[in-house]
């Protein structure tokens, strides 16, 4: 990586507001750039070379349209597992994208240790954007759906 | 040879892990709880998942969430460290059924010496001196008169359902006996909801002295010495050291081949330590024994020059002990003090942000910590925050050196444990060995008293 592609990708880092920090690693080199305006500390490291972290284990997720802060309520995994959109690989998924959801109604399902648990939703509201992909594992407190609350 | 493990843990201990997995070429993932997000361990291993929002119970604890976690990052085994899941034999179950190695020995082991009264029986059985004491609650004043005449005063009462120090009262003499065994079974029943109550031998001045053992899945063990951990406060241990200065490597040896025959028979595997009670005339009691990874095994490798956690991940992939008996030397001596983020005289923790941190460096220092300069320590988990172990060629050395490191080690921003372990270090009886359990109670009750006389 030249001078000009490490330029190049703090620019975008910068400029999306939505990145916090990126891991990269590639080849030989890795990097890790913090967006320094939150009040994270940062964390100093004895002697090396540049800083270094590799890629954590969920995937990227899917960007979403802009939306501020205040409008949007997010439904977040409750536990660790396997995220899927619909009850059985051959059935419609729970909900579509422009849904209205209730309280209470199941919005996924998420899988860990073989067992199907059935999420649902803390508000009623409108689905604005899935956050996650089909089959993608997700963490404790992963997004997975912003829902405008009515 | 494992391709990825998971570590069950925080802090330093999962650290820990993580470098010695780096060692071996060995993939790590970390699990945290959202208190932990920006921890050292989080930042080293290949891989992290958050399982569970900031409270143990929750996240660390949740096995559930720590066996999905394994499952969604296909690690082959999982560490578990020492406290939260590392002792609990139904996790080392869950482990097994969902064909995920488990570092450390079988469940049934675990369960085994989780009784801590079957424990002693069993290991009392192949040949461990085990405190006297009636086997089961004492019913009868008859019953408690003869016992204790058995053992011989002093005796101590004990809560069958109690522990930490709660429930438990001295008894000197046969006067003071069915008093004190009335009080503390009403004690055991308002505390633990169970006034059932045993009798023991007390021991006024006794030394915590611990052995380590290790052994593979083969029918091989070893021991690795002892530690002497008298400097407990409440028995949480303060300082720890090997060797232990009543040690004489005729007696280590002794011992060290007695515990090795016992943990066999019993068909042990993984590393483990065996807590003896020494009272003044160094007869060895067996308490109990810790099936994990403890957290005073630096000073053990110090003087051993070994990686217990590496020899730990060897033996749960499956090879055969890496050391034999022959092969252990004892060189020097170590001495861990456990730096905690807490007020130095009330205990009291102490969270909060490091402002300035400088560990101190040096031929023979080691520290084994997850903190830094900046770092925000979370007040859900336990106060110890670092581990400061010395390594010199003698004890005298060993005090010298730690006495040193202790006044240059900058820890800013939060109270901590340094003074008191300065102040502890500098006793003569610290200085000339003169140490037991009851050492820290003292030692804080003068401290006070002088106060007082200075006010």
């Amino acid at each position: 990586m030249n001078l000009k592609e490490l330029k190049e990708i703090i620019d975008i880092v910068t400029s999306k507001e939505s990145i916090e920090e990126l891991e990269l690693e590639k080849s030989g080199l890795k990097l890790r750039i913090r967006r320094a305006s939150n009040s994270v500390p940062a964390v100093s490291v004895a002697a090396a070379a540049a800083p270094a972290l590799t890629m954590p284990a969920p995937p990227p997720q899917i960007s979403t349209p802009q939306e501020t802060q205040e409008e949007l309520f997010y439904i977040k995994s409750p536990i660790v597992g396997t995220f899927y959109k619909s009850p059985s690989p051959t059935s419609e998924p729970f909900i579509s994208i422009g849904d209205f959801v209730e309280k209470g109604a199941v919005v996924c399902i998420i899988e860990a240790m073989k067992l199907m648990n059935e999420i649902e939703s803390d508000v009623a509201g409108e689905i604005v954007s899935m956050l996650v992909e089909n089959g993608q594992p997700v963490e404790y407190g992963e997004k997975l759906f912003a829902v405008r609350p009515r | 040879m494992f391709k990825k493990i998971l570590v069950a843990n925080r802090g330093e201990i999962a650290l820990r892990v993580i470098l010695s997995c780096k060692e071996l070429g060995i993939k790590t993932v970390a699990v945290f709880s959202e208190a932990d997000r920006h921890a050292l361990h989080v930042r080293f291993a290949d891989e992290a998942i958050c399982i569970g929002p900031p409270k143990s119970i929750d996240s660390y604890l949740n096995i559930p969430s720590v066996i999905s976690a394994a499952e969604l990052s296909n690690a082959d085994a999982i560490h578990p460290g020492y406290g939260f899941l590392s002792e609990s034999a139904y996790f080392a179950e869950v482990c097994e059924a969902s064909r995920i190695k488990f570092i450390g020995p079988s469940s049934e082991a675990i369960r085994l010496m989780g009784d801590k009264a079957r424990a002693r029986s069993e290991m009392n059985r192949f040949g461990l001196p085990v405190l006297p004491g009636s086997e089961e609650a004492i019913h009868t004043d008859k019953e408690a008169i003869s016992t204790a005449e058995a053992i011989g005063y002093p005796v101590i009462i004990k809560a069958v359902a109690g522990g930490g120090g709660r429930g438990m009262r001295v008894v000197h003499n046969r006067s003071e006996l069915l008093a004190a065994l009335k009080t503390a079974q009403a004690e055991a029943a308002s505390a633990f909801g169970v006034p059932d109550c045993y009798i023991e031998k007390f021991i006024e001045r006794a030394r915590h002295i611990e052995f380590q053992i290790m052994a593979d899945e083969y029918g091989n063990a070893i021991h690795l010495g002892e530690r002497e951990c008298s400097i407990q406060r409440r028995h949480q241990k303060l300082i720890e050291e090997s060797p232990s200065v009543i040690m004489t490597p005729a007696l280590r040896e002794e011992i060290g081949n007695r515990i090795v025959q016992a943990v066999l028979e019993v068909g042990y595997s993984n590393v483990g330590t065996l807590e003896f009670l020494v009272d003044e005339r160094n007869n060895f009691y067996f308490m109990e024994m810790n099936t994990r990874v403890q957290v005073e095994h630096p000073v053990t490798e110090l003087v051993t020059g070994l990686d217990i956690i590496r020899d730990q991940i060897l033996i749960a992939s499956g090879d055969r002990l890496p050391h034999s008996q022959n092969d252990i030397e004892f060189r020097g001596h170590a001495l861990e003090c456990r730096i905690n983020a807490e007020d130095p005289v009330t205990h009291k923790p102490s969270p909060g942000k490091i402002t300035s941190w400088h560990a101190p460096g040096g031929p023979g220092v080691r520290i084994d910590t997850a903190a830094y300069a900046e770092y925000v320590i979370p007040p859900y988990y336990d106060s110890m925050i670092a581990k400061l172990i010395v390594h010199a060629a003698n004890r005298d050395e060993a005090i010298r050196r730690m006495d040193r490191a202790l006044d240059m080690f900058v820890l800013e921003g939060v109270k901590s444990t340094i003074p008191l372990h300065r102040q502890i270090l500098r006793t003569p009886e610290f200085k000339s060995g003169d140490i037991y359990t009851k050492f820290i109670e003292d030692f804080q009750q003068d401290r006070r008293a002088r106060a007082v006389e200075m006010a």
